[in-house]
């Protein structure tokens, strides 16, 4: 769990160019987009795209569940092993 | 017929030169072009934004912002690029031939006015914008583009943006003149007084590939000659320095 929750973290950072964020500086619990670490629509797109060409996993970008999965590494860890 | 204009700031970026100081050394020959392209930091833009920008997009903002100076909100600009962004384009197209998903970023800065948005983005400018490409005369091109806005439409200045980097090493050799350069121009209306140039161009027969007209143009700025002339597939382009 830990593991895959640290993976996501590299995963974001390496994806969307976050040069000045450590591994440290995301929160497992803490919102990804808008309050949180302040991501926006086109990180959602290209978090989309990398989840899934990592792990072969399809998110649906506009659905109130993608919403809920993307919330954070937390919600987004759990959905990536219930879909494995 | 030649357009006459006056040139009211020049910024550059080139790998080694970085400063005015820099590119008058250059011009003397003390300097030579650097091996290795550092970027410029572009601290005034946040880190949100920053992140975004490829090595193209900096230097070619580091330029923008510099020439615009307390004008960027509100000049009308010009971009001009041979080849524009090639480098996320070409991973574009790595990611195509390894059936990956296209990511979504560099899909959207990939085309050539990426570089002339995300200057109007940051800049809050609403001013009139285009992008143009015209081959090895790219850097002309676009001068006469700009220097033909500022006189029909009678403006009292224009931006002129002209960025292009070394291309990737799949393209290298169909390229002859690879040079990685950026320039940024405050380009203002002819006044009766001062330094001012005129640019015109006209056809000739015969191929004749000039050097990087960028810079040549550089050279030629910082020097006391009296004129530039780029010959190129047959046309000539002419810089006249009116003194």
């Amino acid at each position: 769990m830990s593991n895959l929750n640290h993976e996501i973290k590299l995963l974001i950072i390496e994806a969307l160019d976050l040069e000045d964020i450590t591994v440290d500086d995301i929160e497992d619990d803490a919102p990804l987009f808008v309050d949180g670490l302040g991501l926006d629509s086109i990180d959602a797109l290209e978090l989309g795209v990398a989840i899934k060409n990592a792990y072969n996993i399809k998110l649906d970008g506009n659905t109130e569940d993608s919403k809920k999965y993307f919330y954070s590494v937390k919600t987004l860890s759990e959905y990536i092993q219930l879909s494995q | 017929m030649a357009l006459s204009f006056n040139i009211g700031k020049c910024v550059a970026w080139a790998p080694g030169l970085e400063s005015e100081q820099d590119w008058q050394l250059w011009q003397r020959g003390e300097r030579p072009l650097a091996e290795e392209l550092s970027l410029p930091k572009l601290t005034n833009i946040p880190a949100m934004q920053r992140r975004r920008l490829s090595p193209f997009a900096k230097i070619a903002l580091h330029c923008a912002l510099e020439a615009s100076g307390d004008h960027q909100a509100d000049i009308p600009c010009v971009f001009s690029s041979r080849h524009g962004d090639l480098h996320r384009t070409t991973l574009l197209i790595e990611s195509i031939a390894q059936g990956k998903d296209l990511s979504p970023t560099q899909f959207g800065l990939s085309v050539h006015n990426a570089a002339a948005g995300l200057f109007s983005i940051f800049a809050g400018n609403r001013a009139p914008l285009s992008a143009i490409a015209g081959g090895q005369s790219s850097f002309m091109q676009g001068l006469l583009d700009c220097v033909a806005k500022l006189h029909a439409n009678h403006l009292s200045q224009i931006l002129y943006v002209y960025c292009d980097l070394h291309v990737p090493d799949c393209y290298r050799s169909y390229v002859c003149d690879d040079t990685a350069i950026g320039i940024g121009l405050l380009i203002e209306a002819a006044e009766d007084t001062g330094n001012t140039y005129s640019l015109s161009h006209h056809e000739m027969t015969g191929f004749v590939n000039s050097e990087c007209q960028a810079l040549d143009f550089m050279g030629f700025i910082l020097s006391d000659e009296s004129q530039l002339q780029a010959k190129i597939n047959q046309q000539t382009w002419q810089l006249c320095r009116n003194t």
